[in-house]
């Protein structure tokens, strides 16, 4: 065997290849045996291609009205949206693209970056992500023309709410429920905070309380210095506390409503002065290959049935009026500047990492 | 040497396809991420690699690695060497046992270990020893070196399966070694290209592993150059963000690849030593002095604390109502498991299992081709390169993918195929890699002499001894590939939704009942053909040409 080793001829032939696939052409590099490369590429080709057999074929042509979603919005909130808007749109196909926001990033730049968005429409868990989009050019430019329904804060030309994500205080049953934000500096509570360079849902709350005059960025120090912990998710603090592992934390509403429904020992608090309010918007793809239909979704999301289904789903719906998830009477509700959080992110994150390492 | 044309034909074809292979599932893509990060830095990365934190990061993976590589692969290797003595009661119970960590996603080990040990966890509220330190580094060690324990076992097992030489070992016990002498002069030497395949597999692993350092390490505030491509991936959504994410990750790519380059070209061709095709088995009766009852006991407890405190912990918050409430009967519920068995599900799970067989079927191929034509000088570089793709987080090879491919694949079954085999390629190699001594060419020679074809040829003489290296690389694909999370629920379209799809990702990996429930049904799932596996391996396993005991007590 040893006797036939060839040269490192291959790794002309792997470069040759490589531009050969890279749509470069190379007139340098002449692979040795030519033939056999393209026998192995043409088999390589097949094979997967082989492999899937039926289960292949998916994605039939363009011709009927299918749009592709892509969103990082709960299961729960995106299929009953989907029957529903195919009920009111016979004709009218949905594909659907969901994942978490770390994951909707990575592939919108990936497709980005092969050939253009394969969706039609966005639907996004905060603005921060939307913005960057926008500004990449890839969605925007339209929104429908009955979205007054949903208030100025919740939405610009390029995107409008959607959903909502509050972000409450969840604690163990027994601990104090706090009034305030700043009851959660008191001595003794042991704090849960979500990690910000982990949900965006956090990151929306540091930037609510850093651009806060009454708070600040040291707030987060008094917390750290109480003993608080920081956890990955919201999730994981609502786990936490439940468990007593934890006191109190910062959570979603939805996920500490939803522990508090099954029986998990915990209260969940709208501290003053607001629970931090992050909403998911909605946009129009650029070039939407059916434009029409997608414009369609993105109505439809934003109309008062849309907003209804969402509120039905245990989502937070952004328009007034519609009875939805659970909101104490009065609570109040603040936002975060996101367009101050888009310009000092970095700055934000690094000065909360000095405080609560990573 | 002369060979009929038609084998050297053959060669050359095998060869080309593993060469292209290699070009598409790891060169073009890693070149296509490099290719992105050129393009839109114009070579400028100050501004990515002297960010803050990022020193502390690189220290932290890079000591992780090593750490969790010092603990595993020893740990792996005396689990393979007790599990083989004939004399330890329940051996095949506990040989199936040791590899339950690899059915549990890598989050949930994480979770389940929280529950079981950490405050409030298990141990907390039955004993009140609860381990504040599980949410931090050392607990990240712990967890992932636990997940990477049956890596090793299985690698060393089957190096021992197809390398061990009993005969050797009783003739050095015979002429007065005792039983460590005759480990570290006989059995360790011969096991060392599978303990360095363990070594080059754990460390890679370890670097490129996210889930349980995101969520063990936060409290903690332990960051690895994973979490930091996580945080960039999650945050933002702008380029400059993106490109950095995917410059950490070749970032890996270059500390992988200046580990195992060097390992690989210094170690491989050394370790290799000429023997002859048939093994002899690997069987041997006692061969220390503690007794087999005293090593199953040991096994036992470290299984105990291992697999069944955390899979305890798992079953329980599987059948409990809501997090934060204690286990107990009036809080029992199947609601979760209800929620996890639907129509869908099953529909992604007969996906998932189909995907996981091709994958883990053409992987056992491809890692075979490679381990083979490592031999060759000119081929030398092939197990280097495969193993770069494993040092990707799922996320990047998925991006990686994508952009190279996504024009054509995008939303199809075959480009997630396409990432499991990229991603996995070393873990079929290696094993077989470490079980294979360098291919007797006169024994294939000699079939073929006497008339064999050259498929039996290699079919009687090279398969055989090889087939429980085979059989591990196609089980530990097949595993892996079923729950594999990130890069399908990154990768897939409508009708390629695989069961993580399904499952983990509707519960934004945080619904813990519901992902409790579904490590349950996928261990009960997978216990039947791991049992069937255990079983074929006895089947299969070479004839063991002295298996009585009472034999040995001469020695002993």
């Amino acid at each position: 065997m040893t006797a036939q080793s060839a040269p490192p001829a291959y790794i002309a032939r792997m470069s040759a290849q490589l531009s050969s696939l890279s749509g470069a052409s190379s007139h340098r590099i002449r692979p040795k045996h030519p033939a056999l490369a393209w026998i192995g590429l043409a088999a390589i080709g097949a094979l997967p291609l082989a492999a899937c057999g039926g289960d292949g074929g998916q994605s039939e042509g363009a011709a009927s009205d299918t749009i592709t979603v892509y969103t990082c919005v709960s299961d729960e909130t995106i299929q009953p949206i989907i029957s529903d808007f195919r009920d009111k749109n016979p004709g009218t196909e949905v594909d659907l693209f969901r994942a978490p926001t770390g994951e909707l990033n990575a592939r919108v730049a990936a497709d980005k970056r092969s050939g253009g968005l394969r969706a039609d429409v966005i639907w996004a868990c905060d603005p921060l992500t939307m913005q960057a989009y926008v500004d990449q050019g890839l969605v925007g430019g339209w929104v429908p023309d009955d979205a007054s329904g949903i208030p100025a804060d919740y939405r610009t030309d390029d995107y409008v709410g959607a959903h909502i994500l509050y972000m409450v205080a969840v604690s163990h049953d027994g601990s104090k429920a706090p009034k305030s934000w700043d009851d959660l500096t008191d001595p003794g509570e042991k704090v849960a905070v979500p990690d910000p360079s982990f949900a965006a849902s956090a990151l929306g709350a540091l930037g609510y309380f850093a651009d806060s005059p009454d708070y600040g960025v040291q707030f987060y120090d008094e917390l750290k210095h109480n003993g608080a912990v920081q956890v990955s998710s919201p999730d994981d603090v609502t786990v936490g506390v439940a468990q007593g592992v934890y006191d109190a934390g910062i959570t979603i509403a939805t996920s500490a409503y939803k522990a508090q429904q099954d029986g998990s020992p915990v209260q969940v608090a709208w501290p003053e002065p607001g629970a931090i309010a992050i909403y998911g918007p909605v946009a129009l793809v650029k070039n939407s290959a059916d434009e029409k239909a997608a414009k369609n979704f993105v109505g439809y999301v934003v109309s008062k049935e849309g907003q209804t289904t969402v509120a039905e789903s245990g989502a937070y719906p952004t328009m007034e009026g519609i009875d939805g998830p659970t909101v104490p009477e009065g609570a109040p509700v603040v936002l975060p500047d996101w367009k101050s959080i888009g310009q000092q992110k970095d700055r934000l994150l690094s000065e909360y990492q000095s405080i609560f390492g990573g | 040497m002369r060979r009929a044309p038609s084998t050297v034909v053959v060669q050359r074809g095998v060869f080309t396809i593993v060469i292209s292979l290699v070009v598409v599932l790891v060169a073009f893509p890693i070149a296509r991420l490099a290719q992105t990060v050129w393009a839109e830095t114009d070579g400028d990365l100050s501004w990515i690699l002297g960010s803050a934190g990022l020193v502390t990061a690189v220290r932290n993976t890079l000591l992780l690695a090593a750490v969790v590589t010092v603990v595993a692969v020893p740990s792996g290797a005396l689990l393979a060497l007790a599990l083989r003595r004939a004399d330890v009661p329940g051996r095949g119970f506990f040989r199936v046992a040791v590899l339950l960590p690899i059915l549990v996603p890598d989050f949930v080990l994480a979770y389940s270990w929280t529950q079981a040990y950490g405050p409030a966890g298990f141990t907390d509220s039955m004993t009140g020893l609860g381990w504040d330190g599980v949410r931090g580094p050392v607990g990240v060690a712990v967890v992932v070196a636990v997940n990477a324990v049956p890596l090793a076992y299985l690698v060393t097992a089957v190096g021992l399966a197809s390398r061990a030489e009993p005969d050797l070992e009783r003739a050095a016990r015979v002429s007065g070694a005792g039983a460590w002498t005759a480990l570290r002069t006989v059995t360790v030497p011969l096991l060392r290209p599978a303990l360095a395949a363990a070594g080059v597999l754990v460390f890679v692993l370890t670097l490129g592993t996210f889930a349980i350092p995101q969520v063990m390490g936060a409290p903690a505030g332990f960051t690895t150059v994973t979490t930091r491509i996580y945080a960039n991936l999650s945050l933002g959504g702008d380029s400059a963000s993106f490109v950095e994410a995917v410059t950490l990750a070749l970032l890996l790519v270059v500390l992988a690849g200046s580990v195992v380059v060097p390992a690989d070209a210094l170690l491989g061709p050394r370790l290799r030593v000429r023997r002859q095709a048939v093994a002899e088995g690997s069987v041997t009766a006692s061969a220390g002095r503690a007794p087999g009852r005293w090593i199953a006991a040991g096994l036992g407890c470290y299984l105990l604390a291992t697999v069944g405190l955390p899979l305890l912990a798992l079953v329980a918050a599987a059948v409990t109502r809501a997090v934060g409430l204690p286990p107990a009967p009036s809080n029992w519920t199947t609601d979760n498991f209800r929620e996890v068995m639907t129509a869908r599900t099953f529909e992604a799970l007969t996906r998932s299992l189909w995907l996981a067989v091709t994958a883990a079927s053409l992987l056992t191929l491809l890692g075979a081709c490679v381990a083979v034509l490592e031999r060759r000088r000119s081929g030398r570089p092939l197990s280097s390169m495969v193993t770069l793709t494993l040092v990707l987080p799922g996320s990047t090879l998925a991006v990686a993918l994508l952009i190279s491919y996504g024009r054509w694949l995008a939303n199809t079954l075959a480009i997630i195929l396409l990432a499991y085999l990229a991603k996995l390629w070393a873990f079929a190699h290696r094993p077989v890699s470490g079980a294979l001594d360098r291919l007797p060419p006169d024994e294939v020679q000699a079939a073929r002499a006497s008339g064999a074809s050259a498929l039996t040829a290699v079919r009687t003489v090279a398969l055989r001894p090889l087939l429980p290296a085979l059989m591990a690389a196609w089980f530990i694909c097949f595993l892996t590939a079923l729950h594999e999370v990130t890069m399908s629920s990154l990768l897939y379209g409508p009708g390629s939704e695989t069961l993580a799809v399904v499952v983990l990702n509707s519960q934004e990996l945080g619904g813990i009942g519901p992902t409790a429930a579904l490590s349950v049904l996928l261990t009960l799932l997978l216990a039947v053909p791991a049992a069937l596996f255990w079983v074929l391996l006895r089947v299969v396993r070479v004839p063991e040409t002295d298996p009585s005991p009472e034999v040995v007590p001469h020695v002993a």
